[in-house]
This record gives C-alpha cells, sequence and structure tokens, in this order.
C-alpha cells in the first residue's frame, strides 16, 4: 500500500471518519475525507466552525485518531502506531503552530525553540546557534531572552513558527493561527510563511476561515459538515 | 533542559513548593531530632548503668550471674589477678564483694545490696563517687557506710548516724557491722539508689567472715570500644570456671531495649515517610492538573512520556532534596547547641529517674539517623511523584490541550 504512494506526496488521508460520542450520541465529525497534500504545498482547510477542520487537522498531525480511514504521512501509515512511535513522528516530521501560541511560560523565547531540538538530542551548543540564527531569520533576534508573557501575541506567533521549523520538519500544521492576531500582525507572519515555504521548501497545511489565510493558499480544501465539499489547486 | 524547566517549574508555583519545602524540612526535623533524643535517652540510661555500677566486663566465678550468692563468690582470686595484671595497659580493675541484707537504723529497716568496694579502685571503674549529694566518699578500711537519699530518709538517718548492716554468712550464721553514714549519693536511677548501700571490702569481707573472698572483678577498658576484645582475651585466658561478662550480658533488658528501638525506629520513619507520600501526591497532582494543557502541547510538539514522566519526578526529587538539605541545617541547628548543653527535662524528672535517666538528655546524631533521611525524604518524594507522572503520562494530547 505504502509504495502506491509517489514521493512527492507528504500527506494521504484515505476515507477517515471521525465520531465523537457526546453523552452516548454518536457526532460525525469527519465523514469519509480523502486528500493529498504535497511536497512544497501551502494548503489551507477552510470553512465554518464546527466544520472539522481542528479535528482534520489533528488526526493528520497524529495527535488524534481516526475511528475508520488511513492517514500517510511522507508514506507512512500513522494510525496504526503506537503512542511512542507517534510522539517520535510528530517531533521529527511535523511542526505545529497553534491559535493561542502555545509556547512553555518556564522558558524564554530561545529556549522555547531550543526545546525542540533538545528533545531530538541536538547538542546544546548547536541548539542555541541554529535558535538564535532562526530568530534572527525570522525578525526577533532581540527577543532572545524574552519570556512569553513579556511578548506581544505577534512576536509570540513568530517565536512558535521558529519552534516548529527549528527540526526542519516536513510538515508545517498550523491551526488558526492568524486567529489571535491583528490583520497587520497577521499578514507580516503569513508573509514570514510564505517565505519559509518558498525558500525552504517547508510544506504548510492550515487550518482557518481567515480570508487572509485563504487568499494566500496554493491549495484550498472546503470543509462543509465533516466533508470536503471543494479541492481547489493554484487559487 | 529538562532539570531547568523542572526547576523553572518549582519556582512558578514558589508558595505551592515553599510549603511542600516546608512539609519535607519539619518531616526530616522529626526524623533527626526524635531519633537523636531518643538515642540519646538510650546511650545516657546504658552509661548511667554501666557508670554507676556494672562497668563494661566483670569477672564472677561460674553461676553466680543465674544465682548472685555469697556461696557463688570468688574463693581464690589469685589466678584473676594475675591475668588481669597482664591488662593493666588497656583497663582500669576493682574488686567487689556484694551480698542481699539488711540496713537498719533506730527507727526502720530495709532490704538492700551491700557493696563491699575498695575506695580507690572503684573510682576509676564506676561513678558513684560522683553522685555524693552530701558529706563524702567512703576511706579504706573503716567502719563507714554509703547511703542513697531515699533509703537515709526511709532508715531517719543523717550524716554521722549509726547504722546496722546484717547480712548472711557463708556457714548461714548472720554476720552484722555498725556502720556510720559518711555519705548520701543520689544517682539518675531511683529504683538503683532504694537498692543499694556501699561499704568498705575489709569491712563486707569481715561482716560475712570471708577475708579473701570476692563476688565480682569490674573492668573498664580505657577505650570502651576494646570491650569486646579485652573480654574474649580474659576469658581465654581464664578456666571455665570463671564467666567474663560485658555490660550486654548484664543489662540484657536495656541492651534489647536499644536493638527493638534500633529496629522501631523504621515504623516512626515510615509513618513520616507515608505522611509525606500524600502530600507529595497531592502538590504534585495539583501542578501536573494546572499544566494539563503544557502537557499536551509538549506531547504534541514530540516529547515523548517518559521525558514527561522524568521531568515531573525530576521536579518532585529537587522538592525533597531542597527540604532534606533545609530540614538538616535546621535539624543541625537545633541538635549542636543541644548536644553540649543538653535538654533539661526537669519538669519529668520522676519518671526519668525511675527509667535510670538523668533530668538533661544530650542528643546523639548517629550517621545511620543521616543516611536514612537522606535516603528516606528524597526517596519518598520520587514515589510520591510517580503517581501524578503516570498521570500525566496518560493524557491524551489533543484532549490535553483543549484543556484551559
Amino acid at each position: 500500500m505504502e509504495n502506491k504512494h509517489i514521493a512527492s506526496e507528504i500527506v494521504r488521508v484515505e476515507n477517515v471518519r471521525k465520531t465523537y460520542h457526546d453523552n452516548g450520541v454518536p457526532v460525525d465529525a469527519l465523514r469519509g475525507i480523502n486528500l493529498v497534500v504535497s511536497q512544497k504545498d501551502f494548503s489551507v482547510i477552510a470553512g465554518p466552525s464546527g466544520s472539522g477542520k481542528t479535528t482534520l487537522l489533528n488526526i493528520i498531525g497524529t495527535l488524534d485518531k481516526p475511528t475508520e480511514g488511513k492517514i500517510f504521512l511522507d508514506g507512512e501509515e500513522v494510525a496504526s502506531k503506537n503512542r511512542r512511535e507517534l510522539a517520535d513522528i510528530r517531533l521529527k516530521k511535523i511542526g505545529f503552530v497553534f491559535q493561542a501560541y502555545n509556547l512553555s511560560p518556564v522558558l524564554n523565547a530561545l529556549e522555547n525553540i531550543e526545546f525542540t531540538m533538545m528533545l531530538r538530542g541536538i547538542p546544546a551548543d548547536e541548539r542555541k546557534r541554529r535558535g538564535l540564527t532562526l530568530m534572527e531569520q525570522l525578525g526577533i533576534g532581540e527577543l532572545a531572552d524574552k519570556r512569553p508573557n513579556e511578548m506581544s501575541g505577534g512576536q509570540q506567533q513568530r517565536v512558535a513558527v521558529a519552534r516548529a521549523i527549528s527540526n526542519d520538519p516536513r510538515l508545517v500544521l498550523a491551526d488558526e493561527p492568524t486567529a489571535n492576531l491583528d490583520s497587520a500582525t497577521a499578514a507580516k507572519l503569513l508573509d514570514l510563511m510564505e517565505q519559509l515555504n518558498h525558500e525552504s521548501g517547508i510544506t504548510f497545511v492550515f487550518s482557518s476561515h481567515d480570508p487572509q489565510v485563504i487568499e494566500r493558499a496554493h491549495r484550498l480544501f472546503i470543509l462543509k459538515d465533516g466533508q470536503i465539499i471543494s479541492d481547489k489547486k493554484n487559487v | 533542559m529538562t532539570s531547568k524547566i523542572a526547576w523553572r517549574n518549582i519556582l512558578r508555583n514558589k508558595r505551592r513548593s515553599l510549603i511542600l519545602i516546608i512539609s519535607i524540612m519539619i518531616g526530616v526535623i522529626a526524623m533527626i531530632l526524635t531519633d537523636a533524643f531518643s538515642v540519646g535517652m538510650m546511650q545516657q540510661m546504658l552509661t548511667n548503668q554501666i557508670g554507676a555500677d556494672a562497668g563494661y566486663i566483670q569477672i564472677h566465678k561460674s553461676g553466680y550471674q543465674a544465682n548472685p550468692s555469697l556461696k557463688n563468690s570468688i574463693a581464690d582470686a589469685g589466678l584473676i589477678r594475675a591475668v588481669l595484671a597482664k591488662e593493666q595497659s588497656s583497663c582500669n580493675v576493682s574488686e567487689r564483694l556484694r551480698t542481699l541484707g539488711l540496713v537498719s537504723s533506730a527507727s526502720n529497716s530495709a532490704g538492700v545490696a551491700i557493696v563491699g568496694i575498695i575506695p580507690g579502685e572503684e573510682k576509676k571503674v564506676t561513678t558513684i563517687h560522683k553522685y555524693i549529694v552530701k558529706g563524702n566518699y567512703l576511706s579504706e578500711n573503716t567502719d563507714e557506710i554509703l547511703l542513697s537519699t531515699a533509703t537515709a530518709e526511709k532508715l531517719r538517718v543523717e550524716l554521722g548516724d549509726k547504722v546496722v548492716i546484717m547480712a548472711s554468712r557463708l556457714d548461714g550464721s548472720v554476720g552484722s557491722e555498725a556502720c556510720r553514714v559518711a555519705g548520701i549519693f543520689e544517682t539518675y536511677d531511683s529504683g538503683f539508689d532504694q537498692t543499694h548501700v556501699y561499704i568498705p571490702l575489709r569491712t563486707a569481707q569481715q561482716m560475712l567472715g570471708v577475708p579473701d573472698r570476692i563476688s565480682e572483678f569490674v573492668i573498664n577498658p580505657y577505650d570502651t570500644k576494646q570491650t569486646d576484645l579485652i573480654a574474649l582475651r580474659l576469658a581465654s585466658a581464664l578456666p571455665h570456671d570463671d564467666e567474663v561478662l560485658t555490660y550486654k550480658h548484664m543489662l540484657p533488658v536495656l541492651v534489647m531495649q536499644i536493638q527493638v528501638y534500633d529496629e522501631t525506629i523504621y515504623i516512626f520513619y515510615a509513618i513520616i515517610a507515608f505522611a509525606l507520600l500524600f502530600g507529595i501526591i497531592n502538590t504534585m497532582l495539583m501542578a501536573v492538573m494546572e499544566r494539563t494543557h503544557e502537557f499536551g502541547v509538549d506531547m504534541a510538539i514530540g516529547m515523548s512520556n517518559k521525558r514527561i514522566f522524568t521531568m515531573i519526578l525530576t521536579e518532585a526529587i529537587y522538592l525533597g532534596i531542597i527540604g532534606t538539605a533545609v530540614g538538616i541545617a535546621v535539624s543541625c541547628a537545633i541538635f549542636i547547641p543541644l548536644s553540649h548543653s543538653g535538654w533539661n527535662l526537669a519538669t519529668f524528672s520522676e519518671s526519668l529517674n525511675s527509667l535510670g535517666i538523668g533530668t538533661t538528655i544530650y542528643p546523639i546524631l548517629t550517621a545511620s539517623s543521616l543516611i536514612n533521611t537522606v535516603l528516606i525524604i528524597p526517596i519518598s518524594a520520587t514515589i510520591g511523584a510517580m503517581y501524578p507522572a503516570l498521570r500525566a503520562m496518560k493524557l491524551q494530547p489533543v484532549e490535553a490541550i483543549r484543556t484551559v
């Protein structure tokens, strides 16, 4: 099965269903999703609230398991993996950017970026060097010693992006990354992510209903009631 | 970096960490000081009994320990004296003749152990001379007697008064002597005081009609750690009809009491560790629940369960180590001055004296007490953190991230 995937595919979702139980009542969050994300894509999963965007992103990111169906990341089927294996896949292949930034409040900006590199066992000197380079590249070099509570939302999200790409992931998943930012800051952040996509070839998958995000998508999946109702390329 | 994060998490909620550190510290202080005072108290009981009467080693005729009668006294002490002469460089020796008898005054009489001693030599092996509260210690070859305060009060006699001592002789007749009260003593052991009187050895031998007999040799090594070794040497040099006993044989109840304490202290340690365990579980569980969202994010970015477990345990170990270190420091700050001045428990003098302890307790801090504390408390902290850490490991990343 894995051999079927062509080399340029980074994500393949096959017939994925996700059913939650709300007080014993089954609720179908995803109903037979099929999609493919290719390397270097800048994809957006859009849709109204409750359409299943975040659920789909969580399943692609191995944070959640589908009730049915298969997920392939970089050609590897992941739905059947155990917790330890999934943590390892997330560490090595996926970077996450969250709506609420989710930086560790006890670490400063540089340490937050170094954290994922530390989990991969990269030596301290190398971590620091790479962390500072990334911060300079993302225009937040002067924030190295700042704790999250000393930074603005936009600054925190840039640190979160730096953290997400610090381990050279194959894929960055961003869940509503601009939802807590003003439009000017959101635009700068998206510029940055586009730049990373162009220059470093990092694949981005967003879940968002922010028009600013949607208009930059190279590929747009529109989700409604747990189903993809539209899949547009080169929008 | 894991340890840096653990440390910063400790500092994050200073009040909660401080409360936990203080509770660990109190546990440590309770463990160290309770043990130090208990060991000090028992050591004093032992030292007082050895010092007041028993000595570290005694030599008797075989069977005397089981039946301490005049019949079992040593008739020819020449060989023993010769053997002991070779030990002159390692110990002090004194001879005694001891029998049960009656001491009477015009008003009353009391059943006592009459101990005939060589006053000058006795000073080197026991401390009875230090407990004289009135009058003087015995002189050689006189008709003087030392009574305890309790006995003097019972007989209603004062210094210089005459009392009569009586005891059975070997042939069954009754021997008696009239003695003048030269001194009154008061040890830490009220039971001992009520049952012992001291007279010169010659007076005792004369009263009992046994001019050459003695009941026991009392031997005190200069280095008391050599007690067992010297006892073994003496036993091998003496014939089998002489018994060489150390204080462990002479004071079996007290020695057993100390052994029992050494074992039961672990129950006390377990109670403290158990109480701490729940405190740590509670605190760490709160810390984990408050940080559920963060653990979810950590899991999302690839932190393994093992690392999350290690991070929580590291926090608990740090708290345990800090609490233990502060507890040891405070314990030492309390212990050091008290080990010099002692803890005056005069309020409990009656019960302490009935146990043969002075009213001032000098705590003794043992290496085993410190080692046990250093091991038990941080280990308890680690065990206490395991349940919260296991709970954190079981979190589902997606649910944990949703937790606010």
